[in-house]
């Protein structure tokens, strides 16, 4: 793709959204068989899959904690998830965000009511189109509250940045590489408490108040496809 | 306050409560108002507020009536697996019940790996180790009958209240069962009503929030009885 000589025409992006619109978004959780809790997400072109399994056993089990549950996360990309095939296993890259992704949904978690145990989130990129973490992320909470593992609040995330100059939420392939900035915020909406704030480019302070105030205002949405979702697989129960 | 009807589907996060409440299983509180953790239903009984999880691990608690497989023998009794995170520890003196020297018994002559048992739960301390005890009425050995595992939160569903599903599952289904709070059941009869009560488990799972369960599971095994 070659760069396009606006990012932002009349106020519209590439796609036709307004800069402070999200993707559309599909969130289905349980969408596993053979997991204790599974969810799959679209966001725009992402397609992400998560899946959790445990509280179970840890092996090895010198790595097991006496007193809590220790939360493993990994997170990597199909190998046909992007456009050149990339090569499949961890590398530098998914190994930096399954790091980031498990302390942005620790905080969330009741650890210490399993100790000895081990919980494991598998986050699963099969098409990637910018923002694959903060999918995985959504993806992995909804997985996690479907595994019946208690948490505080479920983790909402989305990212935020600045293109042609404007401030805009969630970003997609063409913005992230072309635009200035990109900032990926996750947070427990309930208490606006953030989990993961990284950036990618420059803010000025002002901007960078803008921009973290319209994370939060799309997070409230996701929180609400995510609640929906969960409320969803069981709401059709009693017929058959 | 509160700010939900009594069995409502409520998720992680979601408040239930303000002010002054008696918190169970399943909820928390910070400050004054009251939190769900996780996805279930609530049960409000007077200023007692707790959600019924629809989906977890199964945490052993004193008491509980289990089925175990063994998975390993050591000279002090046996490791089982009871369907947790958490392995248990099942020590001679309490399968025996009575005082044994150690390496005196041969354990093998009494369980031997993958033999499967019903135990109850002596002891779980904060670490989560677990001691089971057999050697009493109703606890030991299990011979024969068909191994199923359901998600441990529907079980109260397949009890039903004052064990008015079981009833339902032994006389339509025309089976035995035992049902353990690990999620596992065991289920003595013909074949064909095994099978026939291994689906009716099935549907009690997927449909274990909804109302009238009782009355179509019977239904269901009554349409049935007759083909087998």
């Amino acid at each position: 793709m070659e760069k396009p000589e606006q990012l932002i025409v009349d106020g519209k992006r590439l796609d036709g959204r307004a800069p402070e619109e999200l993707r559309p978004i599909k969130i289905v959780a349980g969408a596993l068989g053979r997991a204790d809790g599974s969810a799959y997400i679209e966001m725009g072109n992402n397609k992400v899959i998560a899946a959790v399994y445990g509280p179970r056993e840890m092996h090895p089990r010198h790595e097991a904690q006496p007193d809590f549950a220790v939360l493993r996360c990994r997170y990597t990309m199909a190998p046909f998830s992007v456009e050149e095939r990339k090569r499949p296993g961890p590398d530098r890259r998914s190994i930096e965000i399954s790091k980031v992704i498990r302390e942005a949904l620790q905080p969330a978690l009741f650890l210490e009511l399993y100790p000895r145990a081990v919980i494991d989130v598998f986050i699963e990129v099969l098409q990637a189109d910018a923002g694959t973490r903060t999918a995985g992320i959504n993806a992995a909470a909804v997985a996690l509250a479907d595994a019946g593992i208690p948490m505080r609040d479920l983790v909402s995330a989305v990212a935020v940045g600045k293109v042609d100059n404007t401030i805009v939420i969630d970003l997609m392939k063409a913005e992230d590489q072309w635009g200035t900035t990109d900032m990926p915020v996750a947070m427990m909406p309930r208490k606006k408490a953030i989990t993961l704030l990284q950036m990618d480019g420059h803010f000025t302070e002002e901007e960078f108040k803008r921009a973290l105030d319209l994370a939060m205002r799309g997070c409230e949405q996701i929180y609400e496809a995510q609640r929906r979702a969960l409320k969803e697989k069981y709401a059709v129960g009693g017929t058959e | 306050m509160i700010m939900v009807e009594n069995r409502e589907l409520v998720v992680p996060g979601q408040q239930l409560a303000e002010g002054d409440y008696l918190v169970s299983d399943g909820v928390f509180r910070e400050g004054k108002r009251i939190f769900s953790t996780v996805v279930g239903l609530v049960d409000i009984k007077g200023r007692r507020i707790r959600v019924i999880p629809l989906q977890g691990p199964y945490v052993p608690k004193e008491g509980d009536l289990v089925i175990g497989v063994i998975v390993d023998v050591h000279p002090l009794g046996w490791i089982v697996d009871i369907n947790s995170p958490y392995l248990a520890n099942l020590l001679v003196q309490d399968y025996l019940q009575r005082k044994v020297t150690p390496g005196r018994e041969n354990l093998k002559r009494f369980l031997q790996v993958k033999d499967v048992v019903v135990l109850r739960v002596k002891r779980v301390d904060e670490k989560k180790q677990v001691l089971l005890e057999g050697g009493k009425p109703g606890l030991g050995k299990l011979k024969g009958g068909k191994l199923v595992e359901i998600s441990p939160m529907k079980i109260p569903r397949v009890l039903g209240k004052k064990g008015s599903m079981l009833s339902v599952l032994q006389k339509s289904g025309r089976c035995r069962l035992l049902v353990a709070n690990n999620g596992r059941i065991m289920i003595w009869g013909s074949d064909g009503d095994v099978a026939r009560v291994t689906d009716a488990l099935k549907k009690i799972e997927r449909e274990a929030h909804t109302t009238g369960l009782t009355d179509r599971i019977k239904l269901m095994l009554e349409e049935t009885k007759e083909v087998n």
